[in-house]
């Protein structure tokens, strides 16, 4: 075995597990999907966003949305229930893969529940999975007007802010311990497109464990909190090199939603990146 | 806390005859047999079984064959696995506190896919392989480097400090990893019975064969082993092989089942002191009884994670249930032997 073959598998320590394209599972749907579960929040945003909220019969117990509130739980997603989820008789289970729900994901398709599994990882991903769920509740042109508004919306936000000097930012999803957006996500994404650099670029994967010290290093003059407790939020923001640093939180957790809601924490982002400046100081 | 306490030592003179075996084994079959047809009839979905035995296309026979049965039958290897080579080494050490993990099992198997789960290899194989291939070769190295055939101790001590080393190990890279991935691994930490194939369940079946005959086959050598290495030996008994054989096929059972199912406590632990309570001290009858309660205890156990399912949006990891059954359970046991009680 070569030096290389041995330190292949060393350089995707830590690296996020590769969850692959948009696949099938299980037998192939007759026609259009008519009852639906889905096993993430985002996926229910999607068809939710896709005006086929009818349709759903079961979501995951970490779904929010008072549209589905009255709905039954099937589990979470690394432990779905193949049960709860065979039991509702869906023709169509909406999975975001992992090598947590792998197994039980292909139980549910070997008794011939139909699932498709949509990665969201990247923000391609995200428009794969609009166009695919889209496609498979046969609502191929709003499935192709949510991508394309997407699109549209990052274009935008863009040609915004080629305009503005780049600012060093930080995007925290967690304080204990700090784990920041690092290269390859759609947050990091969408930090580029507002016009922010993601200090976090040398960090392991797109959702990873950072050094404090490597982030006061970086002196980000903004960091944006995602986190969902505040932890030692306050004890890191008196560190010299982060105390300097403008800090602001996301107003909801739609940027932490890769689906239609990433339109919201996009312009969410650019209001924290680039807040409107008061009338007096506006330039021309 | 002693062996004798804890009635580990065949001392009395236990009378053995084939008709109390039976009797004794055949009551604790019907036991297992009750607990896995419940098993297989309740759950989340409303199974009819006449439909699923009239239709084998009809959904209710793909839950029933195609879900509940191979959970039901991997419930019951698992516990048979930890519950009768629980036995064998509690007496094997002579002492009461051995469960099927001392021998660094469980730590080589969290190890194996730890390390599986931060290279990536996950979607090569399931855990299941790489959790075998590390409690196989923590049992290689616990037992070669353990000089196990000269004392019982060395393999015990050999295998908790591997258990620490490899907890230390599992901390490193843990620490490397993505929160998301640490999810994942903790939940397989916590110990679950999931969905296996068939031919899974099948290879599984002929290793916790071979590792229980092998036990029940050396369970009378093992009686005498209790009274101590020097009297055994007067008795006649090949010490170091007997030993030996013991190790290995507990060792390999136990890792056939943390393979599959993740490390699940207390059946190792409980299952034998209970039925020592019963059946005495002796092991030809106590592993065999131990293998048939093992599979009754993690079925029901199973069951109820299933059933609590409407309470929690979520089945609690089976391991989490039999901790929380057998941890008072055991405690009770002390005081009954103790004579506090």
């Amino acid at each position: 075995m070569t030096a290389a073959a041995l330190l292949l598998p060393l350089a995707l320590l830590g690296a996020a597990p590769d969850a692959g394209p948009l696949r099938m599972l299980g037998p192939r749907p007759a026609g259009e999907a008519r009852r639906v579960v889905t096993l993430a929040p985002s996926l229910t945003d999607l068809v939710l966003a896709l005006g086929a909220g009818e349709r759903l019969v079961g979501v995951s117990r970490f779904d929010e949305r008072p549209e589905v509130a009255p709905l039954p739980r099937v589990g979470g997603f690394v432990d779905p229930s193949v049960e709860a989820v065979v039991g509702l008789h869906p023709d169509l289970v909406l999975v975001q893969p992992g090598p947590g729900n792998k197994r039980p994901v292909e139980a549910m398709a070997e008794l011939g529940t139909p699932v498709l599994l949509l990665p969201l990882d990247t923000v391609a991903d995200v428009l794969t999975a609009e166009r695919a769920v889209g496609k498979a509740l046969g609502r191929t042109e709003e499935g192709e007007r949510l991508a394309r508004r997407l699109e549209t919306a990052r274009a935008e936000v863009r040609g915004r802010s080629q305009r503005r000097n780049p600012v060093r930012a930080l995007l925290v999803f967690g304080f204990d311990p700090l784990v920041v957006a690092g290269p390859g996500g759609f947050a990091d994404e969408l930090l580029g497109d507002v016009g922010a650099t993601n200090v976090a670029a040398d960090a392991g994967s797109s959702y990873a464990v950072y050094s404090v010290e490597r982030a006061i290093l970086a002196r980000p003059e903004l960091i944006i909190d995602a986190a969902d407790v505040p932890g030692s939020k306050a004890r890191l923001r008196a560190l010299p090199g982060l105390r300097e640093a403008r800090w602001v939180s996301l107003p909801d957790r739609s940027l932490l939603h890769p689906g239609p809601a990433l339109e919201q924490g996009l312009g969410q982002l650019e209001a924290l990146v680039a807040p409107p400046l008061p009338r007096s100081e506006a330039r021309p | 806390m002693s062996g004798a306490a804890f009635g580990l030592v065949a001392v009395q003179p236990v009378r053995f005859t084939p008709a109390r075996a039976v009797l004794l084994l055949g009551s604790l079959a019907v036991l297992a047999a009750v607990a896995m047809s419940l098993s297989v009839l309740l759950g989340e979905y409303r199974l009819h079984l006449g439909a699923a035995l009239a239709d084998p296309t009809s959904a209710d026979a793909r839950v029933l064959f195609g879900l509940r049965l191979p959970r039901a039958l991997l419930g019951a290897l698992v516990g048979a696995a930890l519950a009768a080579s629980g036995s064998a080494l509690q007496a094997l050490l002579r002492n009461p506190l051995a469960d099927p993990f001392v021998l660094g099992v469980s730590g080589g198997a969290a190890l194996g896919t730890t390390l599986a789960l931060a290279l990536g290899l996950l979607a090569v194989a399931g855990p299941s392989l790489f959790a075998f291939a590390g409690a196989v070769g923590a049992m290689a190295l616990v037992l070669g480097a353990g000089r196990a055939r000269s004392s019982p101790y060395a393999a015990l001590l050999t295998g908790v400090v591997f258990n620490a080393f490899a907890a230390a190990v599992i901390t490193c890279v843990k620490t490397l990893l993505t929160p998301d991935q640490v999810g994942e691994i903790l939940y397989w930490l916590a110990g679950t019975l999931g969905y296996e194939r068939l031919r899974t369940l099948a290879v599984a079946a002929v290793i916790q064969a071979v590792a229980l005959g092998v036990l029940w086959r050396e369970s009378g050598r093992l009686n005498l082993l209790t009274l101590g290495d020097d009297e055994a030996a007067s008795l006649g008994v090949p010490v170091r092989r007997t030993r030996w054989w013991v190790l290995i096929a507990a060792s390999l059972s136990v890792a056939g089942a943390v393979a599959l199912s993740g490390l699940i406590g207390f059946v190792g632990l409980i299952v034998p002191h209970l039925l020592r309570l019963w059946l005495g001290p002796d092991q030809r009858l106590l592993v065999p009884a131990s293998a048939l309660g093992g599979a009754a205890f993690l079925v029901t156990a199973d069951l109820l994670t299933r059933l609590l399912f409407p309470l929690f949006h979520a089945e609690p990891p089976v391991g989490v249930v039999t901790a929380v059954l057998g941890g008072p359970l055991f405690v009770w046991l002390l005081h009954r032997r103790e004579g506090l009680a």
